[in-house]
């Protein structure tokens, strides 16, 4: 059976690339338009991997990817995160964070910048999925 | 040579003796008769120090302290007082004199005064010098600062650009993929869905370089004599359809008789369209909680003011945020749908105008945006 993809980015074109690039590579696309929707959908269909965007309204990528990794029913689904923020400013957020809160929340299996190369995203969705 | 010194007695007598005197101990004395005089020496060749007795017929010693301390304040005055002349001294004093000595006048005493009067000025000097550093120094520090933040302005305007350009980039790039994987595939969802990403990315490099030229054009504001209602009415035709497809209803509320003022007809037409165009997005935003959306143009004739434009929306409103960002450079709420300059070029056209624009938001009732212009251009 197609293994389950979660993409969630507030911008359509970037839903309908991701969605497409997984759709046309064997895989079971779903797609949420914000945080919000994003967990739920991932609490429901518990997918084998998140494409996540950091910039988003509502609740942004970063809690959301934080609170992906604090729940332990979701904690292990691997996170891809797809930004147009520099890898370097996503890292430095993190770390500022763990220490702001105390906690240590593990890094993504990938940071890939917008525009995303189809091949590289794809790779990395293949290595993180395995 | 020694310090120049301004001495100043009726009596030709001692002004000889001291003359010789002060000589003797280095100074350049200059003298004079009466205050009249002394004056004119000091306005010629300012002396750093004036000794001049007090009681002298005409302009007395008081008086040339006075007017001496007026012009110059940094000038050193010792004041030569007869013996039973003490309240006159202490009045000399008040008015600033540094010291004064009694007559007959005793050599160490005469020097002690001297030496204080010495000292006095070369503190003043020096102090006058740090003064100088500060000031200096505070000039050079406001210089680099004001540098900094215009290299810091363009590097976020530069950052901003590169982020709506790469946001574009990201929709041409996908849109290509969807659309390849169509014609591979056959697939007719694939082909539209492809193809519409790469139109409507096309558009928006399109509306970014529009907006840029838009920004960099300098050109010169045709100012007009003019109805201020005239743009607001332009604006309102050339939109009000457009609102009513998108469930929105445009308003108009224009102030009857208000007088012509002088403004650029073309580019009030510009800052008003953008604020209404803005007024209906904020209305047809997804995230914001369905009503009967309202977007109103008003004009009024406040006072001290030529007119003030007002649109308002009853759309959601704006974070605290937002309503700080919304006149800089690339800052944009609508995604990859806005280019982030529209509000900046309204702001630039007001402030040609020497007027003021500002923004009332509340995230219940929505946002007004007032343009006030002063009608006798910048």
């Amino acid at each position: 059976m197609a293994k389950k993809v979660l993409v969630v980015d507030d911008e359509l074109d970037m839903r309908i690339f991701v969605t497409t690039l997984l759709e046309t590579n064997g895989f079971k696309p779903l797609a949420a338009q914000d945080g919000i929707q994003g967990l739920e959908m991932a609490r429901k269909s518990k997918p084998s991997l998140i494409i996540l965007d950091v910039m988003m309204p509502q609740e942004s990528g970063i809690s959301m990817y934080r609170e992906l990794k604090s729940d332990p029913l979701l904690k292990d689904i691997p996170v891809i995160m797809l930004s147009a923020l520099s890898k370097k400013t996503f890292f430095h957020s993190q770390r500022v964070l763990d220490e702001h809160r105390g906690e240590k929340i593990p890094e993504p299996a990938a940071y890939i910048e917008k525009p995303p190369e189809p091949d590289e995203l794809l790779e990395a969705i293949r290595k993180s999925i395995k | 040579m020694g310090k120049q010194l301004l001495l100043v007695d009726d009596e030709p007598g001692i002004l000889k003796i001291m003359g010789i005197s002060l000589a003797d101990r280095g100074y350049g004395v200059l003298t004079a008769e009466n205050g009249e005089e002394a004056l004119r020496i000091f306005h010629d060749a300012r002396p750093d120090l004036v000794l001049t007795d007090i009681k002298m017929p005409g302009m007395d010693g008081i008086e040339l302290l006075k007017r001496i301390k007026q012009e110059s304040p940094d000038t050193e005055v010792i004041m030569i007082t007869g013996h039973g002349d003490m309240e006159l001294a202490i009045q000399s004093l008040k008015h600033e004199a540094s010291d004064f000595i009694t007559k007959p006048i005793r050599d160490d005493v005469l020097d002690i005064a001297l030496r204080r009067a010495l000292v006095r000025l070369s503190y003043k000097k020096q102090l006058k010098e740090y003064r100088e550093n500060l000031e200096r120094l505070v000039e050079e520090k406001t210089r680099k600062l004001v540098e900094a933040e215009r290299l810091a302005a363009v590097g976020r305007t530069v950052a901003g650009l590169a982020h709506a350009i790469k946001n574009i980039t990201s929709g041409l790039t996908g849109g290509m993929y969807v659309l390849e994987k169509g014609l591979e595939l056959d697939n007719k969802s694939y082909l539209k869905e492809g193809w519409q990403m790469i139109r409507g990315n096309a558009e928006k490099v399109k509306r970014l370089a529009v907006d840029l030229l838009n920004y960099a054009k300098e050109r010169e504001p045709e100012y007009q004599m003019l109805d201020p209602n005239v743009p607001a009415r332009e604006v309102f035709e050339l939109m009000v359809s457009r609102a009513g497809e998108l469930g929105v209803s445009l308003k108009s509320d224009l102030a009857q008789d208000l007088p012509k003022a002088w403004f650029d007809p073309e580019g009030i037409h510009r800052v008003l369209l953008n604020l209404v165009t803005n007024a209906i997005d904020a209305c047809t935003d997804l995230s914001c909680t369905p009503r009967i959306w309202e977007v109103a143009i008003r004009t009024s004739k406040p006072q001290g003011w030529a007119v003030e434009y007002e649109v308002s929306d009853n759309g959601c409103g704006m974070e605290e945020e937002t309503k700080r960002k919304v006149f800089q450079t690339f800052f944009s709420t609508k995604g990859s749908k806005g280019t982030g300059l529209g509000l900046m070029i309204a702001k630039k056209i007001v402030d040609e105008h020497g007027g003021v624009i500002s923004l009332f938001s509340d995230k219940e009732k929505g946002t007004t945006f007032t343009v006030r212009l002063p009608g006798k251009g910048p």
